[in-house]
């Protein structure tokens, strides 16, 4: 997925995608955002995330390590933050032909399902889509809990996620003086 | 007989306090229970109680300036030990006395529920977790919720807490019989309970009453009941947790 530069208007590391998918509506943002969990264990050094936005609606989502798009890029970066996140403006225009590639676009509502976890971003996401964009009803609600098992089955990643967990816990114990309680 | 129990989640909005409360209403029918806000900067368990009023609260007793019988206040069934919510309480706050709190609530109730912060980024938000005999972990039927429940569970395990079980709230839709199965692969407990997203839930917290108080007939409600009767209290003495809580060391903020 070939995407021009574009405006550089953040670049910062937050500990949940809620926070840029909420100011990125509330905005009202066209261009992309650039996902970069910044755990090493859990993908390829070059694994990234990027999702477009139309009026701050996401549209597409491709993943950089894997080299899928649409719904499994989301599965794809859906991991425990924090997220070092950019976000380009873009004219609308630029992004029209990546729009129209079928296999690359999302459900309004699936980043908030997917990456942040949050239904109710979820639910105004949708409200605020253009009505010529399915609104998911068939394709995203119904199927959250197919995305949670895929995710479940995914039984090396979850184990990545334990490890990174497990040594996180121990360092953090010895830096609050907390391996004798 | 005791235990602590730290209902936790690594995330914001999973409905922790809600199912604190209602897990404590539930778990009221057949133990002496007792609810403690431990998210001591954020605090939300006084709203859910229709204790936002109170003077005293957990922040006075973790600042040195009252004792904890002062803090805690009989409603609906349940021993409450609400938290405040100004920032001057927040600042003057030392969590660490909240061992102090636990050992001392442990000498006159069976169960002890610490409500947990959502987060894990700092000492005060896994004080609870490191402390707790048991966790409940709350999670919603979502990829994000489940990877931070897995990191909590680690963060427990790794202080010797187990986990008791996990909880999924504010479940949309059907299926979740099978997402629970192959969460419990991964967790140290089993599935506590599905409780369903809920309307009087909100109205509840809205008009300050524990959901089993506002709606006890609702679906939400039988689901908290289930889950509490699927919860195993252990016996611990109240000595015992009193001594743990007291000597767990917790050195000041450098």
């Amino acid at each position: 997925m070939r995407l021009p530069r574009g405006r550089l208007r953040k670049s910062r590391v937050v500990t949940d995608p809620r926070e840029p998918l909420a100011e990125l509506l509330d905005r009202g943002v066209t261009g992309y955002a650039v996902f970069e969990p910044q755990d090493s264990l859990l993908l390829d050094a070059d694994g990234r995330g990027v999702v477009t936005f139309d009026d701050g609606i996401p549209v597409v989502a491709y993943h950089t390590g894997t080299d899928r798009g649409g719904p499994p890029a989301l599965a794809d970066l859906a991991v425990p933050g924090p997220y070092h996140i950019s976000v380009y403006e873009l004219d609308g225009t630029d992004l029209a032909t990546v729009h129209e590639v079928d296999e690359l676009r999302v459900p309004p509502g699936m980043p908030a399902e997917r990456l942040a976890g949050d239904p109710a971003l979820a639910d105004s996401t949708r409200r605020a889509a253009p009505a010529e964009r399915p609104t998911g009803a068939e394709t995203e609600s119904g199927d959250e809990h197919g995305a949670v098992e895929a995710f479940l089955d995914d039984e090396e990643k979850i184990a990545a996620i334990q490890e990174q967990a497990r040594q996180e816990a121990k360092q953090r114990a010895a830096e609050w003086g907390l391996n004798d309680t | 007989m005791v235990e602590v129990f730290a209902v936790a989640s690594g995330k914001g909005g999973t409905g922790k306090t809600t199912s604190t409360v209602a897990l404590g209403m539930a778990l009221a029918e057949r133990y002496d229970v007792t609810v403690v806000d431990a998210d001591t900067g954020m605090a939300n368990l006084l709203f859910h109680a229709g204790l936002s009023d109170v003077e005293t609260t957990l922040h006075d007793v973790l600042a040195g300036s009252a004792a904890v019988g002062a803090a805690a206040y009989e409603r609906f069934g349940m021993t409450v030990v609400p938290c405040g919510t100004s920032l001057d309480g927040f600042r003057d706050a030392d969590p660490t006395r909240l061992r102090d709190v636990v050992a001392t609530l442990a000498a006159d109730t069976d169960v002890i529920l610490l409500d947990s912060p959502p987060a894990l980024d700092s000492r005060a938000a896994v004080l609870p977790v490191v402390m707790a005999d048991r966790a409940v972990i709350v999670l919603q039927p979502t990829i994000p919720a489940i990877s931070d429940g897995l990191k909590v569970q680690e963060y427990a395990t790794s202080y010797d807490t187990d986990v008791a079980g996990v909880l999924f709230n504010k479940v949309r839709e059907d299926g979740i019989e099978r997402v629970a199965e192959k969460t419990e692969r991964y967790f140290g407990g089993p599935t506590l309970g599905a409780v369903p997203e809920s309307e009087r839930a909100r109205e509840a917290r809205r008009a300050g009453r524990p959901l089993l108080a506002h709606a006890p007939d609702c679906e939400a409600a039988a689901a908290y009941r289930r889950a509490a009767d699927s919860l195993s209290v252990r016996d611990g003495t109240s000595g015992e947790v009193a001594d743990r809580f007291r000597s767990a060391v917790i050195p000041e903020p450098p």
